[in-house]
C-alpha cells in the first residue's frame, strides 16, 4: 500500500511502498524539474568486513576494500557492457561506496522507466568470472594510487587511524593494493548474497514522474526471492584513541591538519542520532566558522586561512568531530583548540549566536531541496539510520541551547583528541 | 522555454533576468570581464579576498559573516576564472527566498549586501586597510603555491602552460607569487578602481522577478562610467609547428599523463558541434574509445578522458597510470585517435554521444547557478541561441562532420609527471 509523508514547512512530499520482497521504494515528486534521479542502495559499506551469513554460525572476515570491489564488478554482464546500455538510453550511470552503503545511481532527462528497469536488473544479477575479477584489480590499483597522491584524503584517513583502535572505519574504503589482490570470485558472491538482499536495500527516486508507473516497473523487473538474515560484527572499540599524533610527508606547499575528537556516546539511531549530529555540528559552527570569534582570531593571527572549518559525522558504531585546515603551525593550532575547549563553556557558547545559527540551518536546509542530488543522498544516508529526512527541521527546532552545553562538556575533552598532519616534503 | 531578459543599463553594464519559480532560493551574480594579461592577473585574483574582509557598513569579516547567518544562511562566493583570454571575476549570492521564510525584507537585504561587498569596501585613509591587504597577500601566496597539492589538476596546468607558452592563455588564473611582492594597499586600491570603472559588468538574477525588483535592479546598477575596456576575441592557433614532450619528477605514487591537442575549430564555426561530439566519442564517458581501450580492455588506468577547451579550441586528454606504462598508454591513445579520424565508430556511438551532450545541457535547467553560467557564456560568445536551440543543433551533426572535425585534431604537447625514484 502506498503511503505518503508531507511536510508543510518545506512544501515537499514523499510517497513510499514496501514490496513483498522487502524492498522499499521511495519517491519525491519534483514537478518542473528536467532531470530524473534514481538511486538503488544497499546498507553495505566498507566497515562491514565481518559478518555471519544466513544459515552459518561462524563469522566470516573478508579482505579490506571488498564492498567497493563488488560495486565495480556489478557493472559486468555476460553479453554487453552496462555502461553502453545506459549510454544508449541517454542516462548517466554511476556508483559509489562509502563507509556504510553502496549506491548505484543514474540521472536522465529521457527514457527514465527503461533506465530504471536496467538499474534494478543489473544490480540484482551479478556476473563474476575469475578473468573479470582479475582484470578489475589493475583498474582499482590505479584508483587506490590516485587517492594515495591526494593529501586531503591522506590527512583524513590518517586522522581516523589515530582515533580508532579496532573499528573498520579506519581502513581505506578501496582497501590496499595488497588486500584487493586476495579478493576472489567466491568471496565476492558471498558478500553479494549476504548484503544485496531486497530487505537490506532501498530505492529512491526524485523527479517529474508518476509513482504508479515507477512501482509497476520495479515490481516487474525486481528479482523475486527470500531475504536472508545476517549479523554484522564489529570488534569492540575502546573509548581511548589509538595515538595522539600522526604525521606523514607529502609534496604539498603548506602543512595540512585534521584535529579529531572521537565520540564515545554511541549506539543511537533515529531521532536521537540525528539530534546528536545536529547539536554537535552546531557547536562546531559556533566555534570554527568565519562568524566565530575563535576562527576570526586565528585567521587574523595568520595561523589559519579560508580552508579552516569543522564538521561532525557519525553512525551507530562510530563518530567524530573533525577540525580541519592548513597552517604553517598545525601544532600551535591544536594547542589553541585545546585551550579553547578547556575554557568554561559559558565563555564560548552563547544563546544569541545559537539562535542566529538556527536561522542559518533553516535557510540552508530549504536551499538543499533545490538539488535532487542533495535530496537523494541525504535521504538514503539518514534512512539507513532509521530517520526520515523530511522530519529534519522538526528536530532542529527542538534543539535547546542547553543540549549544546551538555554535549560540549562530554564530547570536547582532551583525552578524545588526536592530531593528523601532512608535512611538506623538502624538495632537493 | 528558458529565456534570459537582457537589459543594457548603459556604460558597459548589462542586467540579465531569468524568471523561474522552480527553486526555493534566488541567485544574484556580478561578473567583471578583464583581459587576461600578466600585469593584472595576480591583482585581479587577490581582489575578492580583500573585499571580503570588510565593507563600509560591516568593517570586519566577523560582522559580515554574522549578517549572512541572519539572512538565513545566505551563501556568498567569489571566483576567479579564465575563459579563453578573458579573466573573469565573479561575485555571487544565493539565498533562501523570502517567500518561503515569510520574511518579505529578506530578498532586498541580501541584494544590498552583495552590492556593498563589491562596491562599498572598508577603507582607511582613502584606501584598503593595510592589515587586510598584507594578510590576504600572504593567504593568496599560499593559494597560488597550493596548486601543486592537486597533482591531477597541476599536470593539466603544466601541460597548457607548456603548450601555450607564447599565448596569454598560458597564464595561471590565480597569478604569480613574485608579482605579489611589490603590491600594497594603495596599488591594489588603484587597481580596484580601474576594475570598477572600466570593466564590462554582467549582472544575473535567477529567481522570482517582480516588476518592482526589475526596476530596483536597473536603477541601483546605473553607473556613470566611460572608457570601458573591450576585450578582443582570442586568437586560435591551428597548426602545430613543433611537437613537444615534457616530463617532470615529483613525489607521487602514480604517473599523471596529459596530452594537449590543437583543433583549430573556433566555437563560431559550424564544425564546432561536430568537434564536441568527436571528443565525446574519443574520451567523453564510459562508452568512449579511451575508456573502453585504456581502462576496460588493458586495465591501465582508473580515470581517462578527453575534453574540449572552448575559447582556445584545444583538446585535453588526461589519465593516471603506472610510470612504466607511459609508452603503452600513449600508443593506444594515438591509435584510437587515428581510428576516430578514419571514421572507425558506429552510428550508435554518434547517437550515444549526442544524447549524453544533450542530457547534460538540458540538466542546466535544474540549477540556478548553471543557468546563470550558461547565459553568461552565451553572452561572451555573442551566441543568441536559447538553451533549446543549442540542444537541437547537435542533431544536425553528421558522421562526415565528425570525421572532418577529428581530422583537424593534432597533437601538440605531451606532459608526464613521474615519480622521484
Amino acid at each position: 500500500m502506498v503511503k505518503e509523508i508531507y511536510n508543510d514547512r518545506i512544501k515537499e512530499k514523499i510517497l513510499y511502498e514496501e514490496l513483498d520482497t522487502g524492498l522499499k521504494v521511495f519517491f519525491m515528486p519534483k514537478p518542473g524539474f528536467t532531470k530524473k534521479y534514481a538511486m538503488f542502495s544497499t546498507h553495505y559499506g566498507s566497515i562491514d568486513n565481518m559478518f555471519i551469513s544466513k544459515g552459518e554460525t561462524d563469522p566470516t572476515t573478508v579482505p579490506e576494500g571488498i564492498a567497493h570491489f563488488l560495486e565495480h564488478k556489478l557493472f559486468e554482464e555476460e553479453e554487453a557492457n552496462i555502461f553502453d546500455k545506459f549510454s544508449a538510453l541517454g542516462a548517466n550511470i554511476n556508483a559509489y561506496t562509502n563507509f556504510n552503503q553502496t549506491s548505484y545511481l543514474f540521472y536522465t532527462t529521457d527514457n527514465f522507466y527503461e533506465s530504471l528497469e536496467l538499474l534494478i536488473k543489473f544490480v540484482q544479477s551479478p556476473y563474476l568470472t575469475d578473468e573479470n575479477v582479475e582484470k578489475e584489480k589493475g583498474i582499482i590499483a590505479q584508483e587506490i594510487k590516485m587517492y594515495d597522491d591526494n593529501p586531503r584524503w591522506k590527512v583524513f584517513f590518517n586522522c581516523l587511524k589515530a582515533m580508532y583502535v579496532n573499528h573498520p572505519v579506519k581502513i581505506d574504503i578501496a582497501g590496499t593494493v595488497e588486500s584487493i589482490n586476495t579478493i576472489t570470485k567466491e568471496l565476492l558472491y558471498k558478500c553479494y548474497d549476504t548484503f544485496y538482499s531486497p530487505m537490506n536495500m532501498i530505492l529512491f527516486i526524485v523527479g517529474d514522474l508518476s509513482f504508479d508507473e515507477i512501482l509497476k516497473v520495479v515490481k516487474d523487473s525486481e528479482k523475486k526471492g527470500s531475504s536472508g538474515e545476517f549479523t554484522r560484527i564489529y570488534e569492540e572499540e575502546p573509548n581511548e584513541v589509538s595515538q595522539k599524533l600522526i604525521e606523514e610527508e607529502m609534496s604539498v606547499n603548506i602543512p595540512l591538519f585534521y584535529i579529531g575528537f572521537k565520540d564515545t556516546d554511541l549506539g543511537h539511531t533515529g531521532r536521537e542520532a540525528v539530534k546528536k549530529d545536529i547539536v554537535t555540528n552546531m557547536i562546531l559552527d559556533l566555534l570554527f566558522t568565519p562568524s566565530a570569534k575563535f576562527y576570526s582570531d586565528l585567521y587574523n593571527e595568520g595561523l589559519v586561512d579560508q580552508t579552516f572549518g569543522a564538521y561532525y559525522t557519525g553512525k551507530k558504531t562510530y563518530g567524530h568531530s573533525l577540525v580541519v585546515g592548513q597552517s604553517n603551525h598545525p601544532k600551535l593550532v591544536k594547542e589553541k583548540v585545546l585551550d579553547l575547549i578547556q575554557r568554561p563553556v559559558e565563555d564560548i557558547l552563547n544563546e544569541e549566536d545559537f539562535l542566529r545559527l538556527k536561522k542559518k540551518n533553516l535557510g540552508g536546509f530549504l536551499m538543499g531541496f533545490n538539488s535532487e542530488e542533495f535530496i537523494v543522498n541525504n535521504f538514503i544516508d539518514m534512512y539507513f539510520d532509521d530517520f526520515n529526512l523530511l522530519d529534519y527541521l522538526d528536530v532542529v527546532e527542538n534543539v535547546q541551547f542547553n543540549d549544546l552545553v551538555n554535549r560540549f562538556k562530554s564530547h570536547f575533552v582532551s583525552d578524545n583528541m588526536v592530531l593528523s598532519i601532512i608535512k611538506a616534503s623538502k624538495d632537493e | 522555454m528558458l529565456k534570459s531578459k537582457r537589459i543594457e543599463i548603459g556604460n558597459g553594464v548589462i542586467l540579465n533576468l531569468v524568471q523561474t519559480d522552480k527553486f526555493k532560493s534566488n541567485l544574484l551574480s556580478y561578473y567583471f570581464l578583464r583581459p587576461l594579461n600578466r600585469d593584472d592577473v595576480t591583482k585581479n585574483a587577490l581582489l575578492p579576498l580583500v573585499l571580503k574582509r570588510g565593507t563600509k557598513n560591516y568593517p570586519d569579516n566577523l560582522l559580515i559573516e554574522k549578517e549572512f547567518e541572519n539572512m538565513y544562511g545566505a551563501s556568498y562566493s567569489s571566483a576567479i576564472n579564465k575563459r579563453g583570454e578573458r579573466h573573469i571575476i565573479r561575485f555571487t549570492m544565493e539565498w533562501a527566498s523570502g517567500d518561503y521564510l515569510l520574511d518579505k525584507d529578506q530578498d532586498l537585504k541580501v541584494i544590498k549586501m552583495l552590492k556593498d561587498l563589491i562596491f562599498n569596501p572598508y577603507l582607511e585613509d582613502g584606501v584598503f586597510k593595510k592589515d587586510y591587504v598584507a594578510q590576504e597577500i600572504e593567504n593568496h601566496k599560499n593559494r597560488i603555491e597550493g596548486k601543486i597539492n592537486d597533482k591531477r589538476q597541476y599536470a593539466i596546468e603544466r601541460c597548457l602552460e607548456t603548450m601555450c607558452k607564447n599565448e596569454n592563455f598560458s597564464l595561471y588564473q590565480l597569478g604569480y607569487t613574485e608579482d605579489l611582492k611589490d603590491l600594497d594597499e594603495k596599488k591594489l586600491f588603484e587597481h580596484y578602481n580601474k576594475i570598477i570603472d572600466t570593466s564590462i559588468i554582467e549582472i544575473f538574477y535567477v529567481g522570482n522577478v517582480s516588476e518592482e525588483l526589475e526596476k530596483y535592479l536597473i536603477e541601483d546598477n546605473n553607473m556613470q562610467r566611460d572608457n570601458i575596456v573591450s576585450i578582443p576575441r582570442e586568437k586560435i592557433i591551428s597548426t602545430v609547428s613543433q611537437k613537444t614532450a615534457v616530463s617532470e619528477k615529483m613525489d607521487v605514487n602514480q604517473g599523471k599523463l596529459v596530452i594537449g591537442y590543437r583543433t583549430g575549430i573556433p566555437f563560431e564555426d559550424k564544425l564546432y558541434n561536430a568537434l564536441l561530439i568527436a571528443s565525446d566519442i574519443f574520451g567523453g564517458g564510459p562508452n568512449s574509445k579511451l575508456f573502453r581501450n585504456v581502462r576496460e580492455k588493458e586495465s591501465l588506468a582508473y580515470y581517462i578522458g578527453s575534453s574540449i577547451l572552448k575559447y582556445k579550441s584545444l583538446m585535453i586528454v588526461d589519465s593516471g597510470i603506472e610510470f612504466q606504462n607511459y609508452n603503452k598508454t600513449v600508443d593506444i591513445i594515438n591509435e584510437q585517435l587515428e581510428e576516430l579520424k578514419g571514421g572507425k565508430f558506429s552510428d550508435e556511438d554518434i547517437e550515444i554521444s549526442k544524447k549524453s551532450i544533450k542530457t547534460s545541457t538540458e540538466s542546466i535547467k535544474d540549477s540556478a547557478f548553471l543557468i546563470s553560467e550558461f547565459f553568461f557564456s552565451q553572452n561572451i560568445c555573442k551566441d543568441i541561441r536559447s538553451l533549446e536551440d543549442v540542444i537541437n543543433d547537435f542533431d544536425k551533426v553528421t558522421k562526415a562532420d565528425i570525421i572532418s572535425a577529428a581530422e583537424s585534431i593534432s597533437i601538440d604537447t605531451i606532459y608526464f609527471m613521474k615519480g622521484k625514484n
